[in-house]
């Protein structure tokens, strides 16, 4: 009953809110920062921080439920609060010290910051290992220098974990955590990405500079920066697989409709069987797709690891998002392929959800990996 | 501090609904359940009353078990406790029964309320007759489609709109009010305020033997009305060409609808043509 409601509300604050400007942000490449200042009021950027900190205290579907919601009608819009929760508020409360929770949690879960999470760069992104981003230690505090490239919120977070050179231990790099605020100095913005999709998502590179951060930022202990790197991609795989799935939701509803509507032959196309057979393999995979992401959902709340599950989740939905709106954009024909069709938009954003947070090809990786380790069967 | 009363309604939100064709009734287990819009807005103006003063709300609503659902959207959105009234011997009741077991579920539960709001109507059924005839069942001063609430001391100032007229209507507590939806739009619902809606255990369950009512209540308090048919209406639309002289042909067009471009336009085109000789 829980997670229907919460459906409920999070659908219709986006139909209400995020559909009459979804088509026209994603055009513009235009962050709707007031609509965004609307979902801070509701708890979209604290769904799982809990309450004593401000945040809604979600358990996981819950989470999956709202990221669905939102990227249903709005996929760069889903990205901001799935990216912001799942990777930069999470590590915060699972690594973070008494001190920084109580210095950061508040003003991320009410949104009065805006959380990103920078890994990648020019020679680094699905291995981690070769950053090379340097953090040097100078008395009580760390300085920073290098180039993150890719980095979702990039152009209004307030608030980024920079994974950075630390030095080496023996042969392999030793990489840190960083919290860096983003007014603090040598910090600064690049061009805001011109991407095929999520172009409502202010992408963009960032550069340090010299950028002075204290001692108390570095999130876990130095040489720390890949196992929080791995488990916070973990968790952040829930959020894009939920993003996905929202996509895959959308254009399936949207071809439903057309379906019905678009008359060839004197009759509905959804009468022909060709039409019925992509809706039935539409319908059957956003359902598995559903299943599978939930699955992790519940498996992380037991405590268990979910690391294996998420992959699956996140690479099954991605891939569900990539085919649904595919055959969306067929099922629509000509109109499919053009700007006036919501189903151009979910075509070219359901792309990416195969390509960040770690690739498919990552994902099989880590999914192959537990596998054939027995981890899991 | 002021009690005041909700009452709330599960509608389905399905746009085609599923009818049980024999029975002539909504088979409401095959449709997804929401907040009725309008009980929403009158929720709306109770969370604004307890803004401005000390209040505590309660919402109270009659249906199946899974009308737990709107009670606990109510509690999310700001209300202090539910009140759930099921009972197989209430189902399918009309206006005039639900009016009498909200009555008698409102005099033993809370007795000691300041105002109780209602939508004005439902959107399921639209006979906007539950608000008033709870307010006779308790015999209390009502007003309905208010837009505007004001209270000072014990008294309440409604201000509402109907037939053309803005009225201000003044009554003393305690009262009941069925709220227009004009005014007070609904809030949207925080995350962590449904989370906390389901942690809480501030909803009563009431059965009819826990309100005292029995099969031979109902036969005197019971449903007075049965639907015999429930139908689909089919949107009835008529291309009529004209050919002629434009003198001719709308006059002639006039003369044959008369009625229709009448109820179009608002104005009694017949009584329109005689005043002015």
């Amino acid at each position: 009953m829980k997670h229907k409601l919460i459906r409920n509300s999070v659908r219709h604050f986006a139909e209400t809110e995020l559909w009459p400007i979804a088509a026209e942000i994603d055009r513009a490449a235009c962050f709707p920062v007031e609509v965004v200042g609307k979902m801070k009021n509701l708890n979209y950027f604290g769904l799982q921080a809990p309450a004593e900190f401000g945040g809604a205290g979600l358990d996981s579907i819950s989470m999956a439920i709202a990221v669905e919601e939102i990227s249903r009608v709005c996929a760069a819009v889903g990205l901001c609060v799935a990216v912001h929760n799942g990777v930069a508020l999470y590590p915060l409360l699972k690594f973070g010290t008494k001190e920084q929770k109580e210095r950061y949690l508040p003003r991320l879960a009410s949104g009065e910051m805006i959380g990103a999470f920078s890994l990648t760069e020019a020679n680094a992104g699905s291995d981690a290992g070769s950053v090379e981003t340097t953090a040097v230690k100078n008395n009580n505090e760390y300085i920073l220098n290098g180039t993150k490239i890719f980095v979702t919120n990039g152009g209004v977070c307030d608030f980024v974990l920079i994974f950075a050179l630390t030095g080496h231990d023996y042969e392999h790099p030793q990489t840190s955590v960083f919290i860096v605020e983003s007014g603090c100095r040598g910090f600064q913005r690049g061009e805001v990405e011109d991407l095929c999709g999520m172009r409502a998502n202010p992408v963009s590179s960032l550069f340090l500079e010299d950028c002075h951060v204290p001692e108390a930022n570095l999130l876990g202990k130095p040489g720390d920066g890949l196992k929080i790197g791995l488990v916070t991609l973990d968790n952040g795989r829930i959020g894009i697989a939920a993003q996905a799935l929202g996509i895959a939701q959308g254009a399936l509803e949207t071809s439903v409709k057309y379906a019905k509507e678009r008359q060839q032959f004197k009759k509905p196309i959804a009468a022909q069987q060709t039409i019925q057979n992509y809706i039935a393999d539409m319908a059957t995979e956003v359902a598995a797709a559903r299943l599978l992401l939930y699955r992790a959902c519940a498996l992380k709340d037991t405590g268990a690891s979910f690391s294996a599950e998420a992959a699956m989740a996140k690479l099954y939905c991605s891939r569900v998002a990539a085919k649904v709106t595919s055959l969306a954009v067929q099922i629509h024909g000509g109109y499919g392929y053009s700007k006036e069709y919501d189903v151009e938009r979910y075509f070219r954003d359901a792309k990416v959800t195969e390509i960040y947070e770690g690739t498919s090809e990552i994902q099989r990786m880590v999914i192959a990996r537990a596998v054939l380790s027995q981890l899991m069967f | 501090m002021l009690n005041l009363i909700v009452c709330v309604k599960q509608v389905p939100m399905v746009t085609e609904l599923p009818w049980d064709e024999k029975r002539g009734t909504l088979r409401r287990d095959l449709a997804a359940g929401m907040m009725n819009p309008a009980c929403k807005h009158a929720l709306e103006a109770a969370l604004q009353i307890k803004e401005s003063r000390p209040a505590h709300i309660t919402v109270i609503t009659m249906g199946p078990p899974a009308a737990e659902e709107v009670l606990r959207e109510a509690l999310a959105m700001g209300a202090d406790r539910g009140i759930l009234i099921g009972d197989k011997l209430f189902a399918g009741s009309d206006t005039y029964a639900t009016s009498f077991v909200l009555a008698q579920a409102i005099k033993k539960q809370c007795p000691d309320y300041d105002l109780i709001l209602s939508g004005c109507y439902t959107s399921d059924s639209e006979t906007a007759q539950v608000g008033p005839q709870l307010a006779e069942e308790l015999d209390l001063p009502a007003a309905a489609y208010i837009e505007k609430i004001d209270i000072t001391g014990r008294t309440l100032r409604v201000r509402r709109f109907v037939d053309n007229f803005r009225e201000t209507l003044e009554m003393e507590f305690p009262a009941l009010v069925t709220v227009a939806m004009e005014n007070y739009q609904p809030r949207y619902t925080t995350l962590a305020g449904l989370e906390r809606a389901f942690k809480e255990e501030n909803i009563v369950s009431l059965s009819a033997s826990s309100l005292g009512i029995s099969f031979s209540t109902m036969d005197t308090h019971g449903s007075c009305t049965k639907v015999r048919k429930v139908f689909l209406r089919k949107a009835q639309k008529e291309n009529i060409f004209l050919k002629g002289p434009a003198a001719i042909v709308v006059n002639e067009f006039l003369k044959n609808h008369e009625d229709k471009v009448s109820s179009a336009i608002g104005k009694d085109i017949k009584k329109e043509e005689n005043d002015n000789g």
